[in-house]
């Protein structure tokens, strides 16, 4: 006789491979019906852009499946992203479940690029995604998301500019090129502030925050006012850039801010007859500090002329050339990310957290 | 790379009234008197950045000042609104750690 049981023990033996727990424990099994010989659940993972959510699927039919007795199953496929426990409780932005800076070392490295295609990305994958421009030194969000309104007040606070699904506000709209560069660090908290608080950001799964580069008291107010679920890094593969990548590393480290990995960006360049691969600027940076540091690489971007094209056009290009390789590697980081998110959370679930009585 | 493990609390929360009572992971237990604690605030109103010198006067410190509220700030520390309106200081885990001493 098939029951509940009988199918509960046949899913244990499948196992997220980012989790390294079994799908039951960890409570992705869901609305579990038993009809005679007809199974149906849902698997509700820990976020729309799970890398691995076919191959979870399939090995969950699978394994059901197999029970002898069994003749249909139907898997629902669901998610629901996890809060930074870190946050929970905290009045200064109740709806948002994870923040993500996005930092490097070097200017003009692909920082906002990378912002953006992960932004949209995750969207694409389902997400509840928010797209925070907080270089105020050189804010270029506007442009790569194409953001043609300007937010307006409502209730006290600001609405974001929709672009793509992704609720975007950037320093710019607020700050005139040029003016940030002579503020001394609490004029930049208080902007950092207002653009996190003084925002109706709504629901969101994911903030991500395009820092300005380096180190400076944007990052610093980031990482001891808010809490944060963790930091990507973007780096180009050079020895220099990685150098002074190392320098962002380690002020997060500093900071107790987790790294959740680096994303190479201007990896090497392809040919589209060949295929060949050329490494324009060297390789293996990435690799370098995700060993020496250990963060995973969420992926490697090519340089491609389409990418600066789409950016430049106000649609990053996972949005109309999904298929293209930067797109593809864009994707491909943003759902590594959305994993290292998932295990973060999850340990710090585990983690004792510091409990505050007073 | 990893920095060897720091100091990290596990519970705070009260002593009394008016003192923080600090639990560690590494078994260690402490009672901050409230004032000691206002006292040592490291913010630049109180502390001198550069000298590390103490700018804050002793005497102008109510003796009954107290925590009105202790919030988390990031991983690494706790911000105290102070009873008497003072609430910039940041208290790193590492500090908290380091004034047991001083107890
Ligand atoms: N993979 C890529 N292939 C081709 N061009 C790219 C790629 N990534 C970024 N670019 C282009 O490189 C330039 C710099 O990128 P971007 O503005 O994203 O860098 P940044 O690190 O945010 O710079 P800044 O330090 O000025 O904020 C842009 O013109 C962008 O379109
Ligand atoms: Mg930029
Ligand atoms: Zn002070």
């Amino acid at each position: 006789m098939v029951n509940q049981e009988t199918v509960q023990d046949a899913l244990r033996v499948v196992i997220d491979p980012d989790l390294r727990r079994d799908i039951v424990s960890l409570g992705f099994v869901q609305n579990l019906k038993v009809h005679a010989d007809r199974v149906a659940f849902t698997l509700k993972l820990t976020t729309p852009a799970c890398p691995v959510k076919d191959e979870l699927r399939k090995q969950a039919e699978d394994a059901v499946r197999s029970i002898p007795g069994v003749e249909a199953v139907e898997v629902d496929m669901t998610a629901e992203v996890r809060p930074n426990p870190g946050a929970i409780g905290r009045a200064m932005l109740p709806g948002v479940k994870n923040i993500i800076p996005v930092a490097s070392g070097k200017g003009g490295v692909g920082k906002s690029t990378v912002s953006a295609n992960l932004a949209v990305a995750l969207r694409q994958a389902g997400a509840d995604v928010g797209l925070l421009d907080a270089d105020v030194y050189g804010p270029s969000i506007p442009m790569i998301m194409g953001a043609t309104e300007r937010p307006m007040p409502s209730g006290g606070k600001i609405q974001p500019v929709v672009c793509h699904g992704v609720p975007v506000i950037s320093s710019g709209f607020f700050v005139q090129p040029g003016q940030a560069v002579v503020w001394r660090g609490p004029m930049l908290a208080k902007m950092v502030e207002q653009l996190l608080a003084g925002v109706n950001w709504g629901e969101l799964d994911y903030l991500v925050i395009d820092l300005p580069p380096g180190t400076g008291d944007v990052q610093l107010t980031l990482c001891q006012r808010i809490p944060l679920t963790g930091a990507v890094i973007v780096t180009t593969p050079q020895p220099v850039a990685v150098n002074i990548a190392e320098k962002a590393v380690a002020m997060f480290n500093q900071l107790k801010t987790p790294v959740l990995g680096v994303v190479e960006n201007m990896s090497y360049w392809e040919s589209s007859k060949t295929g060949e691969r050329e490494f324009i600027f060297g390789a293996g940076g990435a690799d370098r500090i995700s060993l020496k540091w250990d963060f995973p690489v969420l992926g490697k971007v090519p340089l491609a002329t389409t990418v600066r094209e789409t950016s430049d056009g106000g649609r990053p290009i996972v949005l109309d050339e999904p298929e293209s390789p930067a797109a593809v590697a864009f994707t491909e980081c943003a759902q590594n990310l959305a994993a290292q998110v998932s295990i973060h959370n999850l340990k710090s679930e585990t983690d004792d957290l510091v409990k505050i009585t007073f | 790379m990893r920095a060897p493990e720091p100091p990290r609390p596990i519970e705070i929360g009260r002593a009394n009234e008016h003192d923080v009572k600090i639990r560690w992971k590494d078994g260690a237990e402490a009672v901050y008197p409230a004032r000691l604690l206002r006292l040592e605030c490291p913010c630049a109103n109180c502390v001198d950045e550069l000298t590390g010198r103490k700018l804050i006067q002793e005497g102008v410190i109510a003796e009954d000042v107290h925590p009105a509220g202790i919030d988390p700030v990031g991983r690494y520390a706790i911000q105290i609104y102070w009873s008497d309106g003072h609430q910039t200081g940041i208290y790193t885990w590492e500090r908290l750690y380091d004034l047991m001493r001083k107890l």
